[in-house]
């Protein structure tokens, strides 16, 4: 790449300053990443690499033209072309943005121990310390443990005078196990990531050791019987059913065009029990959704998504917030700079309710206890998720394992049927993330408190 | 950039190497809410470098040309801690073809937007409340490898994509979204995924109920090569070293209807998945993966071939980032004899089955499958009666396969692989 980083934001300064467009930004992006996947007795790959490029995105006359490059070099002709790109649309509706203040500034990610400053044996110790519990049971067929850890540097600029730099540091493992009993094979998995040093990978021992038993103990377990049932969720279960089913709704740009969607979400609609609140917030800094800035340069903010069970905001870039006349919320994010942002989550999570633990399972009586998430996939109406694993509830105690707990229903009554909500919030995110409109996967966090839903399909022989 | 200077390091440091190089350029329009939202034009280049010193590898990669240096001395330094892989690279020879038309000049980004207006007013026209967004676009690319045998022989590619995604919100709130989708290596009119939007939107303004229980289900070339994505991952030679591949020890076992044949072909002409080497340089060539019912290939890259003991079969797959892993190219599912419309005339009570979500999500390495109807239809007495919603199927794939089952005479692309409708007499149901 030719010149340093300032000097290319220097550049790009300069060159929005005379663009002749409405409006238009800049991203560039440098960093150099490590990745260990260990699987059983082998290193499967270690590698290091380094990305760096950028991105024009311009608006004229209410169309947008986007150029994504990788040679810096280039950055002043692709600029010229995105203006030529929006231009070549005769837009019958226009799309214009919000107007914002000019923001300048710098963040940095605390770290306790830069990764780069980390030798690579250690790193490899580090996760073969994990693999080696991963395989610690006769029973583990194979292993998968992965390490991986990024720096880069980003900076957004725009022809409104936004100017910001964001220094970032992430890493994560992700640990899984799959135990095999003749013809019984049985992965579990778990993920942690986090902005930070080296620190945010050490210590995970614990998280280990409940993969391996976990996949282990789930060889002997059946899976329940089809059917509907009282379902208690556990947190993350609970954080995954409010992203999946509900915060993908309240992503602005599936309504703002759609006037029947507008319809179905309407801000004061009743969507679940007065002791509902649903919220996203960028802002959290320990969380894998953090953001110090969105990809058009706004702050986060958080935003109540439900308060009350009513419907009480929604989730805006600049382009939605002007369409729908709200105010941004800093939630236009994309996977790279080679991408446009489009309307995404943050860290999205369900608020403390009024029940203990103890309480909600003295309610639910009989029913099932899901725990953890493999996947989940909704079509904003209906969802489906295969639970980690799970317990059979009988008059309030637990009961006989359950594997293959597969969940499916309508978002819209799932909510209402919504019957209790504890007060134990935990947030989870790891190296996965979440995917839309081919950018997958973006970091994010998720979570809530136990909560307890009637009459919840799942899936099964009956 | 690849300079002589840059071989002989490597030559005199390595036992072996490779050098990938992708570049790529792509122009998509993108519709969004019914107009064209926006044009974009996407370069890139990456280079990843892989070298074996003393019998261990080590890899690094880069997207700057000026730094491709740095990123061999990174997989020099990688390799001392590196996994023992005692295969060699392959030697130059003859290679096929370019997967490349060059009609993809044609590609213009006027007319597609033109295309796009026309599919977006001719379905509005008759459906005033659907939303359409759609996507066309243009990638050109070229691979080149580079390996310390004397293999240096690069290949262009075109690709054109379009996808059509469609949504109508019902008076109640309710939805459907429905989506078609093709990629070929030439730009090709949007008429027939348009039209086969308009008939499933059509079957979809009734819904219908079906109570719970085994029943007839016919799925459509889209969703059976779903199912058969489940099958294809035990095939996957990684998957069968690691032990966790329920097809491990099972080659040449007859585990399914002799009516299920499916190859894995690279050089289908025409085809955007066929290419003339694979991504360490070993020859495409055709094989089945499963033939008559048996069990016929694990595909393999350079790695597991030689950990499980065979020839590569040139399914080793990259990009410039990764170390290479086996993956498929085209995938032909045989058709079989029976008409699709009397598949569907014949069935009394049954569900025909378009699109389902979550189906990757469950434990599928044993088979097991369980997927949320989002796109079906109620089939009664031979005809469409209504959508069927809020319920879902769950059952195994590997027994339905094992059991009888018929497969129409037509086939449909679905992503990278070509398949046929298939009706299976009893699949669990749960409403």
């Amino acid at each position: 790449m030719a010149g340093e980083f300032g000097e290319i934001t220097r550049l790009a300064s300069s060159l929005l300053e005379t663009l002749p467009c409405q409006y238009a930004e800049i991203r560039i992006s440098k960093g150099l990443s490590t990745a260990i996947s260990l699987s059983s007795d082998e290193i499967e790959a270690m590698t290091s690499g380094e990305s760096a490029g950028g991105s024009v995105r311009v608006l004229s006359g209410g169309a947008w033209g986007f150029v994504s490059f990788n040679d810096m070099d280039a950055m002043e002709r692709c600029a010229g072309r995105a203006c030529e790109l929006a231009r070549a649309v005769t837009a019958r509706e226009k799309s214009s943005i919000r107007s914002a203040p000019a923001a300048t500034g710098s963040f940095t990610t605390p770290a306790v121990r830069d990764h780069r400053e980390v030798p690579l044996e250690e790193k490899l110790l580090l996760i073969r310390g994990y693999n080696d519990i991963l395989r610690s049971s006769p029973r583990v067929q194979s292993t998968r443990a992965i390490y991986r850890d990024l720096t880069s540097r980003h900076a957004f600029l725009n022809s409104e005078g936004t100017n910001l730099e964001y220094r970032k540091s992430f890493a994560g493992v992700s640990l899984a196990s799959i135990a095999r009993d003749g013809a019984v094979i049985q992965p579990f998995h778990e993920s942690v990531a986090g902005y930070g040093g080296f620190e945010i990978v050490q210590g995970r021992e614990a998280l280990a050791e409940s993969v391996v038993r976990t996949a282990v103990d789930l060889l002997g377990a059946a899976a329940p019987e089809g059917g509907r049932y009282r379902l208690m969720a556990d947190q993350k279960l609970a954080g995954v059913f409010i992203h999946e089913a509900f915060g993908h709704l309240s992503e602005a740009d599936f309504v703002h065009e759609n006037p029947r969607m507008r319809e179905v979400m309407v801000l004061g609609r009743e969507f679940g029990p007065p002791e509902l609140q649903v919220i996203d917030s960028g802002a959290l800094p320990e969380l894998a959704g953090y953001i110090p800035f969105d990809d058009e340069g706004t702050p986060p903010g958080e935003t109540r998504l439900i308060s009350r069970g009513v419907l009480s905001g929604r989730l805006h870039s600049r382009e939605t917030a002007a369409a729908m006349d709200e105010a941004v919320t800093g939630n236009a994010r994309a996977i790279s700079v080679f991408t446009q942002p489009i309307v995404r989550m943050t860290n999205t999570y369900i608020d403390n309710g009024p029940w203990s633990r103890e309480e909600l399972f003295a309610e639910m009586e009989d029913g099932i206890y899901a725990i953890d998430v493999i996947g989940g996939q909704t079509n904003l109406e209906m969802f489906t998720f295969t639970c980690g694993y799970g317990y059979e509830i009988k008059k309030g105690k637990i009961g006989r394992m359950f594997k293959d707990i597969v969940l499916s229903g309508n978002v819209f009554s799932t909510l209402k049927n919504i019957a209790g909500i504890g007060n134990d919030r935990r947030m989870f995110g790891g190296l996965g993330g979440c995917g839309k409109g081919g950018q997958s996967p973006l970091p994010v966090s998720f979570g809530g408190p136990h909560i307890l839903i009637n009459d919840v399909l799942v899936g099964g022989p009956q | 950039m690849i300079d002589d200077a840059l071989i002989r390091w490597l030559q005199g440091t390595t036992r072996w190497f490779d050098i990938i190089e992708v570049s790529g350029e792509s122009d998509p329009v993108s519709f969004k809410n019914n107009r064209v939202h926006s044009l974009q034009f996407k370069q890139n280049l990456g280079y990843g470098v892989r070298v074996n010193i003393q019998g261990t590898t080590g890899f690094s990669h880069t997207n700057d040309p000026s730094g491709l240096k740095l990123a061999a001395e990174r997989a020099v330094a990688m390799a001392a801690f590196g996994e023992r892989e005692d295969f060699e690279l392959p030697p130059d020879g003859e290679v096929a073809g370019d997967p490349y038309d060059p009609a993809i000049g044609e590609y213009d980004v006027r007319r597609e937007m033109e295309k796009g207006e026309e599919v977006i007013a001719a379905l509005r026209r008759e459906f005033p409340a659907v939303t359409l967004d759609l996507g066309m676009s243009r990638t050109v690319s070229t691979v080149r490898l580079v390996n310390s045998r004397g293999f240096d022989r690069s290949y262009r590619s075109s690709q054109y994509s379009a996808g059509i995604s469609l949504t109508h919100v019902f008076p109640d709130g309710s939805k459907v979204d429905i989506w078609e989708g093709f990629s070929s290596q030439r730009p090709e009119p949007l008429e027939e995924p348009a039209a086969r939007l308009r008939e499933k939107l059509a079957h979809s303004l009734r819904t219908a109920s079906c109570s719970h229980g085994r029943i007839p289900v016919l799925f459509t070339p889209r969703s059976f090569a779903r199912l058969i994505g489940i099958l294809l991952s035990g095939l996957n030679g990684k998957s069968v070293y690691k032990g966790i591949s329920p097809f491990t020890e099972k080659l040449g076992a007859r585990l399914f209807s002799p009516s299920l044949t499916i190859e894995d072909d690279p050089t289908l002409p025409g085809s955007p998945y066929s290419f003339p080497f694979d991504d360490e340089g070993v020859p495409a060539a055709r094989k089945y993966l499963v033939r008559e019912g048996t069990i016929a290939t694990f595909i393999t890259d350079l790695k597991y071939a030689s950990l499980l003991k065979t020839d590569p079969t040139g399914n080793a797959s990259r990009g410039y980032s990764t170390l290479p892993a086996p993956s498929y190219s085209s995938v032909l599912i045989r058709e079989g004899t029976t008409p699709m419309a009397g598949m569907l005339r014949g069935m009394k009570k049954g569900i025909l089955v378009d699109q389902l979500i979550g189906l990757g999500q469950s434990n599928t390495l044993t088979g097991d499958f369980s997927g949320m109807l989002d796109l079906a239809f109620l089939v009664e007495n031979g005809e469409i009666a209504g959508r069927i919603k809020d319920s879902m199927i769950t059952d195994n794939i590997f027994s339905l396969l094992a059991g009888e089952f018929a497969l129409s005479r037509e086939r449909l692309q679905s992503g990278s692989m070509l398949a046929p409708w298939a009706l299976f007499p009893s699949v669990n149901y749960s409403c």
